[in-house]
């Protein structure tokens, strides 16, 4: 390289043409000889002033830093003025006059609302949440009195309010009008505050989903979740609504228990969306123990449930009757609860990054680490494209680790479900208590699409850990990708409950306050068998149980699985049924039917139907067998006489079978429905069945009836 | 000789400045064609050199440094040269498809691609490279022209050498 280089040392030049040395030359001397003239003159200007008129060298002063620095001073009081402004105006109101009405309005309805706080303890959560937020406004507006008068501020009688706010200097010179413009004002102020307080139930959920736990209220208050209608890949296996039997050819009905709840979750969610809910999604007996009834439980744990059977008319149909049969689980008390070991398996995948998903999901499971006691202890495994262990087993004690751990999950990645559910069970094994609740609690939004993981499979998985104790629970969260049929599947084959969240009021319901029956179960595969006299009775319809039935003779056999019943838990089944002689009997007297007369002789009269359930102790395989007979002395002559939470019960199972497009009550409109429960509303604590009589009102506008 | 002649034209002789000019026109021609590349652009660059020596030669102090001055002041100009050759090329871009740049390289036949690479460097390598090889001069003299130190200079050697490497690709350099 050197070489080349040097190279260009070696270059011979070309001798310059002497055309252009000449030129260059004489060029060069002309400029030494105009320099040097030059050089002579001198350069810059002397020290004399500039000549100019008197008036500009009056004005100059004038426009000197001083008076430049007053101006900028006015700039800096003019901006931020122009930014509150600005701000006010893209809020969408007048700034000043608004201002006082603001206020006016903060501190009347701050003494309306203490008040109707007093008589209302359960007032949702958006009025206070909207408060709030009229306070911070306040505070924004008046800053120099906020901090340390706020409280006062609000709560004083109004015009000592504004006094101590300082409003006066706002309005100053519009006092006395708007003194008498009062009543005008607190209209307007009404009206600007509903206007902008328009959506407080997703405002009060949303301070909820990031607030603490200490905050909720429980209070299930209907949640506005306008999502775009867009393509529904939720998956619900189809199955078709129980026909109406005749007792001659089929005198017996076997169904297994169900006290899932994720039915009426869903259905709510669908209904609060604005869509008709999937016939498919609708199973009514899900949403008819979505709520807490109040039947009369057993006294001791030596007889874990206790069956309460009612006859009555049908509202939907003159000429039929309906069986109810309500069942209270034994309620055990939190003090003998046995511990918990329980493993949370969440799914992570990107498609769970929305806020009703992860954060909720995250909610859902503060709150239930809130309800547990110290010495139970909670794992936490996630899966998403590979599965991991978040948090080894930990005592509740520790609960800043747990709600640290709950804090770091994030979304991303594919769903691994079946490796997961592995890690989890493995969890589980290691913190086995024995004696108590070993449980697996799975959080998804949809199935499990990556790895081996044919429901098959995952079921025989699920069943053989279920032999060893540990039951699973499914959680689904989210909608668009849901897949229901495999959710029952594996809670049914787990031991446990599947439940639907799509609100925190939900979580709130399914893991707090009914966590004992979630949690503790207190039998298991809980089957019904109800044998109908032929005598009485000439057909029966169950209403739902569509995905619980079960062969006649699988009631006695120990060996099959069936649904399970956790303390506390009631299970509710309704038969619609048609007396003999009845002008609703659909099916035709058989030829060759044996004759009644010869059983009837049998059977002592008066008896409508026989009612036995097996079940088994959480820790026997052998079962025990409860029986009831079912007779006149069961009927109600009227539907007033049935009980309001039986009426109640009623009016949801016309609701489903309506959404699910059942023929038996297509005449039955939906305001009767809405009559039927409102009356039995009864004291509704918890607002759950307000809350169903605002998605019967949906349905009826959807439905356009 | 140059001291004698400086000192004379500073005080206004202007016998004794043609005569420095006189002198050194070669010089100037010959480092201006280096840089350049091409007669008629030397000649250009050697012209505005003698123009600015009639400006500034009574500025000039330190006589025993004309030399570096001079390179100094051809370095500047050639790059002048260049950049408003550069702009009028783009200007004319658009008249003419093909500029004639290349017709006019008077270099061929003396490592031409060794040429044209060099003038592709950033200024202060091709002028650390011309100086140090086309002109023989030592880093340190190189510094002086280019008013830097000495290392600075070595530095741009060095990068020169590795961007020429990548510039002429797999030829042996």
């Amino acid at each position: 390289m050197n070489d080349d280089l040097n190279r260009l040392g070696r270059m011979t030049p070309p001798a310059p043409s002497q055309d252009a040395r000449t030129r260059a030359l004489s060029l060069a001397m002309q400029v030494f000889d105009d320099a040097e003239n030059n050089s002579e003159a001198p350069q810059g200007t002397a020290g004399a002033r500039r000549q100019s008129s008197i008036i500009n060298r009056l004005w100059s002063p004038i426009m000197n830093r001083k008076f430049l620095a007053g101006s900028a001073l006015a700039t800096l009081l003019v901006v931020p003025a122009a930014a509150f402004l600005t701000l006010e105006l893209t809020r969408g109101r007048l700034p000043v006059n608004t201002g006082v009405q603001q206020i006016e309005v903060a501190g009347k309805e701050a003494l309306k609302d203490a008040e109707a706080k007093k008589m209302t303890p359960a007032k949702p959560k958006a009025e206070s949440s909207a408060d709030k937020i009229a306070e911070d406004e306040i505070a924004n507006l008046l800053p120099s009195a906020a901090d340390s008068d706020l409280r006062d501020a609000t709560t004083l009688p109004e015009p000592a309010a504004r006094r101590k706010s300082g409003v006066e200097v706002m309005v100053s010179k519009k006092m006395p009008e708007t003194r008498q413009q009062e009543p005008e004002f607190d209209v307007a102020a009404k009206q600007t505050r509903r206007t902008q307080f328009a959506a407080p139930p997703a405002v009060a959920t949303e301070s909820m989903i990031g607030g603490s736990v200490a905050e909720i209220m429980p209070s299930p208050a209907p949640v506005d979740t306008l999502s775009q209608p867009e393509e529904n890949r939720d998956r619900f296996s189809s199955t078709d609504t129980n026909p109406v039997k005749s007792v001659a050819t089929d005198p017996v009905s076997t169904f297994s228990a169900d006290v899932d709840t994720a039915s009426y979750s869903f259905v709510r969610k669908s209904l609060m969306a604005g869509q008709m809910p999937d016939r498919d999604s609708v199973r009514v007996e899900e949403m008819i123990n979505y709520f807490p009834y109040d039947w009369p439980g057993p006294d001791n744990k030596d007889q874990p449930f206790k069956a309460t059977v009612t006859v009555l008319p049908t509202p939907w149909n003159a000429n039929t009757r309906l069986m109810h049969v309500g069942i209270k689980g034994y309620d055990v008390v939190p003090a003998t609860a046995p511990r918990a070991n329980l493993v949370f398996l969440i799914d992570v995948s990107g498609s769970m990054d929305e806020p009703d998903k992860l954060p909720l999901l995250k909610s859902a499971f503060r709150l239930l680490v809130e309800k547990l006691k110290p010495e139970d202890t909670v794992s936490i495994v996630t899966y998403a494209g590979n599965a991991g262990t978040v948090l080894e087993p930990t005592a509740i004690k520790e609960k800043a680790k747990i709600l640290a751990a709950i804090d770091t999950l994030q979304p991303g990645g594919s769903t691994a479900g079946a490796q997961g559910l592995e890690a989890a069970y493995n969890l589980a094994q290691q913190a086995f208590v024995k004696g108590g609740v070993n449980r697996v609690m799975l959080a998804t939004d949809g199935d499990f699409n990556v790895g081996p993981s044919s429901d098959e499979e995952l079921k025989a998985t699920i069943e053989a850990k279920r032999k060893s104790g540990i039951f699973l629970s499914v959680l689904g969260f989210g909608r668009g990708n849901y897949n229901d049929a495999l959710m029952q599947t594996l809670a049914q084959n787990g031991n446990g409950t599947a439940a639907y969240i799509d609100t925190l009021a939900e979580a709130q319901k399914s893991l707090v306050e009914e966590a004992g029956s979630s949690l503790f179960p207190i039998a298991k595969d809980v089957k019904f068998q109800v044998e109908f006299n032929p005598a009485q009775i000439a057909e029966y319809r169950l209403i739902g149980y569509e995905t619980r039935a079960l062969k006649r003779e699988d009631f006695n056999n120990d060996k099959v699985d069936a649904g399970d019943i956790g303390s506390g838990h009631r299970v509710t089944a309704i038969y619609e049924i048609t007396p003999k002689g009845s002008p609703a009997v659909l099916n035709d007297d058989l030829r060759y039917g044996t004759a009644p007369a010869a059983q009837a002789d049998v059977k002592p009269s008066g008896e409508l139907a026989f009612l036995k359930i097996r079940y088994k102790q959480p820790d026997s395989d052998t079962s025990k067998l409860i029986t009831t007979p079912v007779t006149q002395a069961n009927a109600v002559p009227s539907l007033e006489q049935a009980g309001q939470d039986i009426r109640f019960s009623v009016a949801v199972a016309a609701f489903g079978q309506k959404l699910r497009g059942t023929d038996a009550v297509s005449a039955y409109k939906y305001g009767s429905i809405l009559d039927l429960a409102a009356n039995a509303k009864g004291e509704d604590a918890y607002g759950y069945r307000a809350e169903f009589l605002n998605l019967v009102r949906l349905a009826r506008s959807l439905g356009g009836e | 000789m140059d001291e004698d002649l400086i000192e004379r034209a500073q005080q206004g002789d202007r016998n004794a400045f043609g005569l420095l000019v006189e002198r050194h026109y070669d010089f100037v021609h010959s480092v201006a064609w280096r840089w350049s590349g091409n007669v008629s652009d030397a000649e250009d660059i050697a012209q505005t050199v003698c123009l600015k020596l009639g400006q500034a030669i009574r500025a000039f102090r330190g006589a025993s440094r004309f030399r570096t001055w001079l390179y100094t002041l051809t370095l500047n100009a050639a790059r002048d040269h260049r950049r408003s050759q550069s702009r009028e090329r783009r200007n004319a871009a658009s008249f003419l498809a093909d500029p004639t740049s290349t017709a006019a390289n008077d270099n061929r036949d003396q490592a031409e691609a060794l040429w044209e690479a060099v003038r592709q460097l950033p200024d202060k390598q091709g002028d650390a490279v011309l100086l140090v090889y086309g002109e023989g001069l030592s880093h340190s003299a190189a510094a002086d022209v280019m008013g830097c130190s000495e290392a600075t200079v070595s530095w741009h050697v060095h990068e020169a050498r590795k961007r020429l490497k990548i510039l002429l690709g797999r030829e042996t350099m």
